[in-house]
């Protein structure tokens, strides 16, 4: 305690740096006052403090760290920066802990924040200086295990908190491991009644398995947490915490953290739970679970955009500091990260119902046991969103479910609520393999139900739309004389009744012409049946499968050849040997990255321009220039060649990685021409739709919204502004641009500044303006004069 | 020129003063509110008026609950109140609430932030009557653990205070209840700064304190010329002597008398241990109720478990640190001289 002792341990071992040495350099005034006493005044313990000391009471002077008693945070922070140091401090507030805890365990409901530490801070220091000190502190993760799962009823919030917090921290500093956490955290989660903790809870788990699988898929963990959540689900089924399980899942899907069939097991298990709020979950997962995946990805794909250009550019100019030059960085690593990412292939991912074991099984369950069974407690809405699941499986995987379209036989009158959407359940739930005896009377009674003149033409126009999204699906399910009847309709008087009926007609005018009238067939149909193309087809006839777009790379493989060998001077169809030529080219092509031909095209995609506008199916071709009626003969004749024989490219050759680089990229040129009006081409008007998405009621209800004087005025200046975009009043450019100088936050000039300055300012100036002697405008005049010669006041050297 | 001349004018309007006119109630204000209400009825809930005084008993428990105020002042206070009351009460009367109802109000005031607070807790706690103390020891220690291993110096002085006032006490009690051994001797350790590696790296380092920034302060008023380690010392001593030291005659005698007794008359010897213990709760070393004990929450109750646990776990680093203490020499050395006593008549 005195110097003379210190000093001796100072040179006794000058090589090791005593902390005691580093601590005085540390805190000069406090080493004074704990070895020398030898200045009094510095020396005086508070007054009052101690009874058994009273004989010199002067008041100490305080340290600035000394003045907070209990410095928990201060000490925190010297532990980091040297553990070995601090050890005996640690220890004591250990201790500390200890006490605190053992006061706690033997009441846990009283309020523990007495004096002026409260556990909950001492658990906080102590979480997160854990790692610093491993073997005193190896019991504290169990011990707070211990404490949460215990009394988690009994915690005042705040402590409980604390709790949950300081185990994701050691679970963060590796001290715990994710296994342990989750086990502990997640039976609190489903029994907790607190919303707070629930909400906490739910937020760490996430991220906790987040963080695990963030660099590699953590398997193990993602086994044993998705086999807790079905049994969770599966244990009890009438109970609604399986909603827990379903929300743990739904966001890990989302976030493709799990994308195996396991986590879609468990949601099939919870959408035949006894449960609505589980059922409706589990529902509702396979409904829209992967659309929601899809936004995810965009919305996080399109964040903000960086220009590192512009980055770099303003770090030329500005300040340099630190903190710009991390900026560069981070910026820099972002564009490097998404980079990789563009070069990344698609992630393999299957949709849940892709992903499903057993889509017969499930299908049935759910109609046994939700639709059908009297005992089912859902309401309209919840039985239309399972009967949308069933008739997705259905179409989806082709399967048969032996009551459904009896089912749905009694819900197809137009008063029934919401009937669209069974429409368009029923039209999802048929595809080509549904026995058209099972389709038959139900579009029978559509026809009669919904479509008659007496209806309303809201009604007439879903069942038309209804009518036709089943028979696109099974064309089988028609009868001659019914469709000749619907047909008619597209003389009526409403444009909504008129779409819908020419849209069924357009689609038989294409899958079977020889159903209609001989005048309602339109002449592309009737050609097609004299050159015998168009022929029904048989139940269950499966067409041969290909490589879509085969086609397409084809023509294209034609023309590039006919290019090089017009470049060469040669005739365009001369058969002659060029194989060696092509085996040239071929070694190259197997590694995409060389080759230019592929690439050339540079992510652009042709669209075409200058195509003609063709829209209607309406039946007065007669009146048409008969230029254009020439030309489409022609575009079919040069057609229908190559369709007689086989695409061959696929059969003598083998496609190369440039190959279906390029065919990809031919795909989706061709998609985007699809979009732009007027490339459309007769007979093309079923575009082949995505299997993969459902049959909306809003599809089925179609174009009643072009009935007319139905649409208020609302929905009639919304409609008009549906393809506007959206740009703000009008003003003049100047005016245009120096908005925009100023979001910039850039200066104004002179000039602005003259005119914008208040007019009270200038007022002194102009009266003494007035009052001037003739000196002083001598001088004033000489002086602008000078100016004006030495170009403005700063000179212009 | 005009418009503005007409928003002064308007902006003045504001700030005129409203004409008071005679027999006319004052105009109110524009942002009056109407605050009036009719009722049927008023009930007013609680109203003590009483003509009498509150008794002694009252004035107890009201200044009990006021144990948890707010402010230090108060706290301070009530506790001097309770003191008195206690202290003045006329001999033989129980105390108006029993000690199983004070210590839970109290006990947290063992941490509090005011000195004058703690001291007068002190105070009032050596107004219990020993015997009731004894019984609630468990629950006193892990308080007084936690005041000897707080961050402030003053919270762990007064605290080694408290707990010399409990080894004079309840002596026995103290060491033998459920971690009162090994987990009070680690914080006496660290209270000293004698834990092991620190003490044999940095040896004077550690003596002065400066191992540990904030146990520092607590020796190193230099104002108090190491009265703050002289106090833990000489509690350290108390408790050791209760722990490992030879036994007390008094106690001795009594033992010796039951033997005695026992063994003059018929074949029961050692009848006491027969008997239903007299102590308040009995069978706690069952530990039937509680959580299963690791070593340093164990019971040691013999004299010879406790040394050989001391001896096992602490002998070393105490010895070293008393021949430090020696070697410092002053009070301190003088101090240390009674903890060596100890430990020589412990072991012989």
């Amino acid at each position: 305690m005195s110097r003379i002792r210190f000093r001796a341990s100072q040179f006794g071992r000058p090589r090791e740096p005593s902390p005691s040495y580093r601590y005085a350099a540390r805190r000069p005034k406090k080493f004074l006052s704990a070895s020398t006493p030898t200045f009094p005044p510095l020396l005086n313990i508070q007054e009052g403090a101690y009874p058994f000391n009273s004989q010199n009471m002067v008041k100490r002077k305080l340290g600035a760290l000394e003045k907070v008693e209990a410095d928990l945070p201060n000490l925190q922070h010297k532990i980091r920066r040297d553990p070995k140091s601090y050890v005996e401090d640690f220890r004591a507030q250990h201790y500390q802990y200890e006490s605190h805890r053992e006061i706690f365990m033997a009441a846990p409901s009283s309020a523990t924040d007495t004096g002026i530490i409260s556990l909950r801070e001492l658990l906080d220091f102590i979480a997160h200086v854990a790692d610093c000190y491993p073997d005193i502190t190896k019991d504290f993760g169990h011990q707070l295990i211990d404490m949460l799962t215990q009394h988690h009823l009994l915690l005042e919030p705040e402590l409980r908190e604390k709790i949950v917090g300081s185990l994701v921290l050691l679970r963060k500093k590796e001290l715990l491991d994710s296994a342990t956490l989750l086990q502990t955290l997640f039976p609190i989660l489903i029994s907790t009644p607190s919303k707070t903790l629930r909400a906490l809870i739910f937020q760490k788990i996430l991220m906790d398995l987040r963080s695990s699988n963030a660099k590699t898929t953590n398997h193990k963990l993602n086994r044993t947490m998705q086999t807790v959540l079905f049994n969770l689900v599966t244990s009890d089924r009438t109970s609604s915490k399986g909603l827990w399980a379903i929300k743990l899942t739904r966001e890990l899907w989302k976030r493709q953290i799990w994308a195996d069939a396991k986590a879609v097991e468990v949601m099939k298990e919870a959408s035949l739970a006894e449960n609505e709020k589980v059922i409706v979950g589990g529902v509702r997962f396979f409904l829209g679970g992967d659309k929601e995946r899809e936004e995810m990805e965009e919305e996080s794909s399109d964040e903000e955009t960086i220009d590192i250009g512009r980055v770099k550019h303003q770090v030329g100019i500005n300040k340099k500091t630190k903190k710009k030059a991390r900026a560069i960085e981070k910026a820099k690593a972002t564009v490097q990260r998404r980079e990789r990412k563009k070069n990344q292939p698609h992630p393999l991912n299957f949709s849940a119902l892709h992903l499903l074991h057993d889509p017969q099984g499930f299908a049935e369950s759910l109609f046994s046991k939700h639709l059908q069974s009297p005992k089912s407690k859902l309401n309209l809405e919840q039985k239309l969103m399972v009967l949308q699941l069933v008739t997705r499986l259905v179409g989806l995987h082709k399967l048969h479910i032996l009551h459904l379209y009896s089912y749905f036989q009694k819900y197809l009158t137009p008063r029934q609520p919401s009937v669209t959407s069974f429409l368009a359940s029923l039209a999802q739930a048929s595809h080509d393999l549904v026995p058209p005896d099972d389709l038959e009377p139900l579009v029978l009674k559509i026809a009669n139900e919904f479509v008659s003149e007496a209806s309303a033409s809201e009604v007439a126009t879903a069942g038309l739309n209804a009518i036709r999204e089943i028979c696109a699906r099974q064309p089988l399910a028609m009868n001659e004389t019914l469709l000749q009847d619907l047909v008619m309709y597209r003389k009526s008087k409403d444009k909504g009744v008129v779409m819908a009926a020419r849209g069924l007609l357009s689609l038989y005018r294409d899958l079977n012409p020889e159903m209609l009238r001989r005048r309602d067939r339109g002449k592309d149909a009737s050609i097609g049946l004299q050159h015998g193309e168009k022929k029904e087809k048989r139940f269950g006839a499966q067409e041969a499968g290909g490589i879509e777009g085969l086609e397409l790379l084809e023509k294209w493989k034609e023309e590039e050849r006919k290019r090089k060998r017009a470049e060469k001077g040669l005739p365009s169809d001369a058969e002659d040997d060029e194989e060696d030529e092509e085996d040239e080219n071929n070694w190259d092509a197997w590694n995409v990255e060389d080759d230019e031909d592929s690439d050339d095209s540079g992510g652009w995609i042709d669209v075409q321009s200058d195509v003609e506008i063709d829209v209607s199916d309406s039946d007065d071709e007669g009146s048409r220039p008969a230029k254009k009626a020439k030309q489409a003969g022609e575009d079919e004749t040069t057609e229908s060649k190559p369709e007689t024989k086989l695409p061959s490219i696929a059969t003598t050759r083998i496609l190369t990685p440039a190959d279906l680089a390029k065919l990809q990229e031919l795909r989706q040129e061709a998609a985007v021409n699809a979009l732009v009006p007027g490339f459309k081409r007769r007979g093309q008007t079923t575009e082949p739709r995505y299997k993969d998405d459902a049959l909306t009621a809003a599809e089925i209800e179609g174009l009643a919204a072009l009935s007319a004087g139905k649409a208020t005025r609302e929905e009639r200046i919304a409609h008009a502004k549906e393809g506007k975009t959206d740009r703000s009043e009008h003003k003049s450019v100047t005016a245009k641009r120096k908005e925009k100088k100023e979001e910039q936050g850039k200066s104004t000039t002179n000039k602005e500044k003259a005119r914008k300055k208040n007019f009270l300012m200038t007022l002194g100036k102009a009266k003494s303006k007035g009052k001037r002697s003739l000196v002083e405008t001598r001088a004033v005049l000489r002086a602008h004069q000078d100016r004006q010669k030495r170009g403005g006041r700063k000179g212009n050297k | 020129m005009g418009a503005s001349q007409k928003r002064k004018k308007e902006k003045q309007k504001d700030f005129q003063k409203p004409k008071l006119k005679v027999g006319k109630a004052k105009a109110k204000p524009d942002n009056f509110t109407d605050t009036s209400f009719k009722s049927k009825s008023i009930v007013l809930n609680q109203q003590s008026l009483k003509l009498t005084a509150p008794s002694t008993t009252t004035q107890f428990t009201h200044h009990l609950s006021l144990l948890t105020s707010k402010s230090d002042s108060q706290r301070r206070d009530s506790l001097a109140h309770l003191t008195t009351s206690i202290t003045s009460r006329p001999v033989s009367s129980p105390l108006p609430q029993p000690v199983s109802l004070l210590l839970p109000q109290l006990l947290p005031l063992l941490l509090d932030v005011n000195t004058s607070v703690r001291s007068n807790l002190l105070k009032l706690l050596r107004a219990l009557p020993e015997s009731d103390v004894a019984d609630h020891v468990s629950q006193l220690l892990p308080y007084i653990r936690a005041g000897m291993t707080h961050l402030a110096p003053d919270i762990r002085l007064s605290s080694i205070e408290v707990l010399g006032w409990l080894v004079e006490v309840a002596g026995e009690e103290v060491v033998s209840c459920a971690g009162g051994w090994v987990k009070t001797l680690n914080c006496f350790l660290s209270v000293l700064g004698w834990h092991s590696e620190v003490s044999s790296k940095w040896t004077s380092a550690s003596s002065a304190g400066s191992s540990n920034s904030t146990n520092r302060p607590s020796f190193g008023k230099a104002g108090a010329k190491g009265r703050p380690q002289v106090k833990v010392l000489s509690v350290l001593a108390d408790f050791l002597d209760a722990g490992i030291g030879t036994p007390d005659p008094s106690s001795d005698v009594d033992s010796a008398d039951g033997e005695g007794s026992g063994g003059a008359s018929f074949p029961i010897r050692q009848f006491r241990s027969q008997m239903i213990p007299q102590t308040a709760a009995p069978y706690v070393y069952l530990n039937l109720f509680g959580k299963p004990r690791d070593e340093e929450g164990e019971m040691y109750e013999t004299r010879e478990d406790r040394w050989r646990v001391f001896e096992g776990r602490f002998l070393g680093a105490v010895e070293r640190g008393v021949a430090e203490a020696r070697a410092e020499g002053g009070e301190v050395g003088r101090a240390s001289a009674g903890v060596s006593r100890v430990l020589v008549e412990a072991r012989a």
